[in-house]
């Protein structure tokens, strides 16, 4: 370790026991990361304003008790993210957020918003085949049996991958599904397949993305990625297909807007 | 995702990896423990060999073990000599079966038992919420609290409230439990709307420390945004959640007319 001493005491923010963060440190986490999170948020929420200054070097090694390499470790990541802008001579300076905002999925307007993100992204078929359906989803599509017709996908914005999706149509349901429907939507193959859709259930979790997940997406194992399941029924409440898809949610926005009733 | 524990990993993803800030054995600890958590890998089930763990995540045999040591010091497997490693049916998985998870009230925001009151403060208006909300004031009332659920942090809860809505809110009215929501409905201001955005991110040092989790380790991160029949605001809240307790829910009538213009637009498709 290289850092100056009282590195451990100086990270700690301000409302925890020293104990408990000092704990944290064998934890796998390393300093620079921490850092590194610190001022992201800061970023992030606007305690650095864009254009603002960061405080400098120097003065993160002190405030922070970390030595210059590990500042600038935090600094370099945060840089090549297109965060900060460094500018010699001058200093660093948080950069304006980024022109361009993340796709959004608008869960109470499907599947009109669906059609928006359609219009905007590619998919790419990974595999198209009947396969076993995994236990979690059997357990809230009840009636999908123990295989089912799979059809995964991954979903790219100007190459960048979005979401990995894995669809389970049932058996009666598979029909008409070909490899030329490429870019349409999971929920509107489905609606193409037999009687309409007209009631999904979302649930929406958080996991760390397994070493393929993270290899298809393009993040590092590990990764937070936002889980979305869908329960798709017919009007008779049959059910027409079960989906888990992981999304990169800084990339692919997810919203649900409820009403009170009356 | 599901049967992939034991193929077609290979080293892509570590190699992708480096510079993370995460170390690799915590990394495959976490992605080990979903699996279990998941029952992807079943009570009593062997869990893949250390070499073919070693061949799969491209890592060194004593990032294995040490994943797999923290596992076993966990109550999540059980390491039998010169047979394997199989996952265990008690400890922590089979604990989070049993416990109730967290409910959501009407407008689909965890209810928990009452909070721990972090925060209780009239602020500057963050410049986030400045950029993305302008009806906010320069200032408004930071409400941080951490929520229980039998006996555990389920939810860290931050919450910025109007001036003016948030007057009567006193740290006795914050331990009544509760969804925020609920709360400010007693004190009159009733929600008429409310907006809910996903994320899922790695734990700040914060979120970490207040849900008792590693920094890093994912959680559901949930951000609302409720007005009364007015259309005023009357909370900004920014829920981190541990992501075993809570998931969000969301029911969707798919209307008739929504579903045919969709079907008229993938006709238009190539």
């Amino acid at each position: 370790m290289n850092e100056a001493p009282g590195s451990r005491r100086s990270m700690r923010p301000a409302t925890r026991s020293g104990a408990r963060s000092n704990r944290r440190l064998d934890d796998g986490v390393t300093r620079y990361y921490r850092l590194y999170e610190l001022l992201l948020v800061a970023l992030q929420e606007g305690a650095i304003a864009p254009n603002t200054a960061l405080p400098s070097e120097p003065t993160l090694c002190r405030q922070h008790g970390l030595s210059r390499t590990t500042v600038r470790r935090a600094l370099d990541r945060l840089e090549r993210e297109g965060r900060i802008v460094r500018r010699r001579g001058s200093g660093t300076y948080a950069r304006a957020q980024d022109p361009r905002p993340p796709l959004c999925l608008e869960l109470h307007a499907l599947p009109k918003t669906l059609a928006a993100l359609e219009s905007g992204t590619t998919t790419t078929i990974l595999s198209l085949k009947a396969a076993p359906v995994p236990a979690a989803l059997r357990a809230i599509a009840t009636g999908i049996g123990s295989t089912a017709y799979l059809l995964e996908r991954l979903r790219c914005s100007r190459g960048e991958p979005l979401s990995l999706t894995f669809a389970y149509v049932p058996e009666s349901v598979r029909g008409r599904l070909r490899r030329p429907l490429a870019r349409a939507s999971v929920a509107s193959l489905i609606e193409r397949l037999g009687p309409p859709t007209t009631t999904a259930s979302f649930s929406l979790g958080a996991v760390p993305a397994d070493a393929d997940t993270a290899r298809r997406l393009a993040v590092p194992l590990g990764s937070p990625l936002l889980r979305l399941r869908a329960v798709l029924s017919d009007e008779a409440g049959r059910l027409r297909g079960v989906l888990e898809s992981f999304c990169r949610s800084e990339r692919l926005q997810l919203k649900a807007l409820a009403r009170a009733q009356g | 995702m599901y049967t992939r524990l034991s193929l077609g990993a290979l080293s892509i993803a570590m190699s992708v990896n480096t510079g993370t800030g995460v170390s690799r054995y915590l990394r495959l600890y976490r992605v080990l423990a979903q699996a279990l958590l998941e029952r992807r890998i079943g009570a009593g089930e062997p869990l893949p060999s250390e070499p073919s763990l070693v061949r799969e995540y491209g890592v060194s045999r004593s990032t294995v073990r040490r994943a797999l040591s923290r596992l076993e010091a966990e109550g999540r497997i059980v390491r039998k000599r010169g047979s394997g490693t199989y996952a265990r049916a008690e400890g922590r998985q089979a604990l989070s079966r049993s416990r109730a998870p967290v409910l959501d009230d009407a407008w689909g925001l965890p209810v928990t038992a009452a909070g721990q009151t972090l925060t209780l403060a009239r602020i500057p208006t963050p410049g986030f919420l400045q950029i993305e909300q302008p009806e906010f004031g320069r200032t408004t009332l930071l409400i941080r609290q951490i929520r229980y659920l039998e006996g555990e942090p389920v939810v860290l809860e931050t919450a910025h409230v109007p001036e003016e809505i948030g007057a009567r809110l006193t740290r006795g009215r914050l331990r009544e439990g509760g969804s925020f929501l609920t709360l400010l409905a007693k004190l009159g201001h009733r929600s008429s709307s409310v907006e809910r955005e996903f994320a899922a991110l790695a734990a700040d040092p914060t979120a970490a420390e207040s849900l008792g989790m590693p920094i890093g380790a994912p959680i559901l991160n949930v951000r609302a945004l409720a007005r009364d029949s007015q259309h005023r605001i009357l909370a900004y809240l920014n829920l981190c959640c541990r992501p075993e307790r809570y998931e969000a829910r969301v029911a969707v009538e798919l209307r008739e007319k929504a579903i045919s213009s969709g079907k008229a637009r993938l006709r238009s498709l190539p």
